[in-house]
């Protein structure tokens, strides 16, 4: 299995990073996780990797509902970054509100990256899925 | 010779008759003739002596030889008026009196013929024939009959209209009594009674419109006409005429009756209604349209246009509406439409206004009707409000339902993982580590749980009841319980608030409402200046607004009004930030009807304006 060179976790909820980082480190695919408690420390950690000539996390796991800077708005902040590399987002909520998959569906129109949606909560077996497609 | 002389002086003597008269013998041929007799017919100039009577007479007609013939056996005779055409082509008409001529012996010779003109008798007969069939004919159209009353034999003559009228058989001779005892008791028997009574009396004439019963029991209008009719100064009687009307009564009578019905029409429908013509003077205007209007008489509008009782602007409108309609003939048709009056009382019409053309095709003015809707147009704007309150209440019952769902699903998320961990674990130290992770979920669940508690509770205390409360109280109350968290931070109240202001609240939530924007205010303090708040309040509308106003980080209001009282929404990075403080007070606010405005520029500070409605 190919390694990724890095992967994000963008979540305010201490116990979501905790459980997907230990599910990540179950299958050793990737030995640098970055996470960030919300979308403002993402986008800034993320644009100083790019300036740093750091590697660009290839998967991202992002939360919508945080502080600050909510997942939407970090979206509209990254999909403006040039980047050539498609990077496989995927949204993790436990919303079900219609107005979150809506806000999906024009993201996803908007940007050449992947972006996926799924409830939370996520099992070994999503992880192994996202991982494998990326 | 003697019979010659004889006869020679006879002729010198009839010659000198005065009277048109002729001697003819038993040969009708002419023997004697007087010169009034030649002058009449015009014989100068040729001979009549021996000519027969035919010879001369080529018009006089077939029975003149049958009365000549039995002349000459001894019976005279008339002959009525004989026409004779003159020279000069005028009908001149004749009477011959024929008688037998006898000699001295008894013995008829011949026969005496005396003409006399009659023409103007004849003319005068022919003319009062014709008069005497006009004067019919005229009475048969017109339904006017004659009558004459005798005052000296109290007889009523009446020609065959009159009789008609009445119904009764021509020969009908009435006295003066019977006849006004046909006319209907009351107003109509009293008039023409009077009428007679005066006429005969005082030589008065009369006519009178009035109601009476014919013979045969019909009911009928007429028109009795009459005046006294004197001889050498002495009163004979009456005469006049008597016309029947009831045709005209009755169409009358329909007329003012359909136009009472179309007035009671007009007049009571719930519109206005008024007709104006081309300067769009009003001609006719309804009872709504005259209350409308403020006038308590119609005659007050009439002749009177826009520009009488509207400012100038809205004449304008009106005036041009108007003459669009009058020139195009195109009708306005459920047109709304804001009336504004002088005086600033606004209503709204449905308006019509449809062109009346006369036979020519051409306008000669207009039909206006006006439906006032105003308490319609209020009654859908207080229904378009209350949709707007309901869709407003529905986003945020569904807001609010997505909320507990998200946060239940999170924290069942939480667990759900830990526990799968859990099962598969076999590292005691990783085991532990995952027991933590599964208490901090469980409490959060029920800080969760504790929280929406809260908020429902507000929703549901809705109804709490409100009291006027003197909003200094309050503020002395909230910052005194709050006097070491305000001294901690260096924080200053200033307090521009007067003791007189009061707001309509309930206890609880002002306090509430105070305690989070003071504390908010002191949290997201700026770093580099000692927090410092200020209250004021000021009045809008029906609301008393009361003011907080801090000098701290301030909050990007494009990025995050929508936000800003949304629940767990913090916007900055301070650890005490919970995102439910504002929430909860724009829900306190809500349920007191009120609502909060806010303006913020980060770096200087934010001021939040609470609505207290002191109506509601």
């Amino acid at each position: 299995m190919k390694k990724l060179n890095a992967i994000s976790v963008i979540d305010d909820d201490p116990i979501t990073i905790f459980g997907i980082k230990k599910m990540l480190d179950a299958i050793g695919i990737c030995d640098t996780i970055i996470t960030y408690s919300n979308g403002k420390l993402a986008i800034d950690g993320i644009r100083e990797r790019i300036a740093g000539n750091q590697a660009v996390p290839e998967v991202i796991f992002l939360d919508i509902n945080m502080p600050i800077m909510d997942g939407w708005q970090f979206l509209e902040e990254f999909i403006a970054i040039p980047l050539e590399k498609t990077v496989h987002i995927n949204i993790v909520t436990s919303s079900i509100d219609p107005v979150d998959r809506q806000n999906w569906e024009f993201y996803k129109s908007k940007t050449h990256h992947r972006i996926d949606f799924k409830n939370k909560p996520i099992r070994q077996k999503d992880i192994e899925e996202i991982t494998n497609a990326a | 010779m003697l019979r010659g002389t004889k006869t020679s002086l006879n002729n010198y003597l009839i010659k000198q008759l005065p009277k048109a008269t002729a001697f003819i013998n038993t040969k009708f041929e002419l023997v004697h003739v007087s010169d009034q007799w030649i002058s009449e017919f015009e014989f100068e100039k040729r001979p009549v002596i021996g000519q027969t009577i035919y010879e001369l007479f080529d018009n006089v007609g077939g029975d003149l030889e049958e009365v000549l013939e039995s002349c000459l056996l001894g019976k005279g005779g008339k002959i009525e008026a004989r026409k004779f055409t003159d020279s000069r082509n005028n009908d001149r008409w004749f009477e011959w009196t024929n008688i037998p001529w006898y000699d001295d012996k008894e013995n008829i010779i011949g026969i005496i013929i005396q003409t006399e003109e009659v023409t103007s008798q004849v003319l005068q007969r022919l003319k009062l024939q014709k008069l005497e069939i006009l004067l019919k004919e005229k009475s048969e159209i017109a339904k006017i009959g004659s009558w004459e009353y005798d005052v000296v034999t109290d007889e009523l003559l009446m020609c065959p209209m009159t009789c008609g009228i009445l119904g009764v058989a021509p020969d009908f001779r009435p006295d003066l009594e019977s006849t006004l005892q046909f006319y209907r008791e009351g107003y109509s028997r009293n008039t023409i009674s009077m009428a007679v009574f005066r006429s005969l009396e005082q030589g008065l004439p009369w006519s009178e419109k009035l109601q009476l019963t014919t013979a045969d029991g019909r009911d009928i209008w007429v028109i009795s006409a009459g005046k006294p009719l004197y001889k050498d100064g002495v009163l004979e009687g009456l005469i006049g005429t008597f016309q029947d009307v009831t045709e005209h009564v009755r169409s009358e009578i329909k007329i003012r009756e359909s136009e009472q019905l179309l007035r009671t029409v007009v007049d009571n429908l719930p519109l206005n209604v008024y007709i104006k013509d081309l300067e769009s003077r009003k001609i006719l205007a309804n009872r709504w349209e005259c209350e409308y209007l403020g006038v308590n008489d119609v005659s007050e509008l009439l002749g009177k246009t826009d520009f009488d009782y509207y400012g100038p602007e809205m004449a304008l409108i009106f005036r041009e509406e108007d003459l669009s309609v009058l020139n195009s003939l195109v009708p306005i048709l459920g047109k709304e439409s804001l009336n504004v009056k002088p005086d600033g009382t606004m209503t709204t019409f449905l308006t019509s206004k449809i062109p009346l053309t006369g036979t020519d095709g051409k306008a000669y003015g207009l039909l206006g009707i006006s439906l006032d809707i105003s308490n319609l147009k209020k009654q859908e704007s207080e229904l378009r409000d209350l949709i707007s309150v309901t869709t407003l209440q529905n986003k945020k019952l569904v807001n609010f339902a997505h909320i507990v769902s998200h946060n239940l699903r999170s924290h069942s998320a939480n667990f759900s993982m830990l526990l799968d961990f859990l099962k598969s674990e076999t590292d005691e130290n990783e085991k532990r580590r995952i027991m933590e992770m599964l208490t901090m979920a469980s409490d959060n669940l029920l800080d969760t749980l504790e929280n929406l508690n809260e908020v429902v509770s507000i929703s549901t205390n809705a109804g709490q009841e409100k009291k006027s409360l003197r909003l200094n109280e309050k503020i002395d109350s909230v910052t005194q319980s709050m006097r070491a968290f305000l001294g901690n931070h260096g924080a200053k109240i200033i307090n521009r608030v007067t003791d007189d202001t009061f707001v309509k609240a309930v206890p609880a939530y002002l306090e509430s409402i105070l305690i989070n924007f003071i504390t908010n205010a002191v949290k997201y303090r700026h770093p580099d200046r000692a927090p410092q708040i200020t209250l004021s309040t000021w009045e809008s509308d029906h609301y008393t607004v009361l003011s907080i106003t801090d000098n701290g980080l301030g909050i990007d209001m494009e990025k995050h009004r929508d936000k800003l009282f949304g629940m767990y929404k913090t916007f900055h990075e301070n650890p005490e930030a919970r995102g439910l403080g504002l929430y909860i007070t724009k829900n306190q606010v809500e349920a007191m009807e009120g609502k909060i405005t806010t303006s913020s520029k980060v770096g200087k500070g934010t001021t939040f304006n609470i609505y207290f409605n002191e109506k509601a």
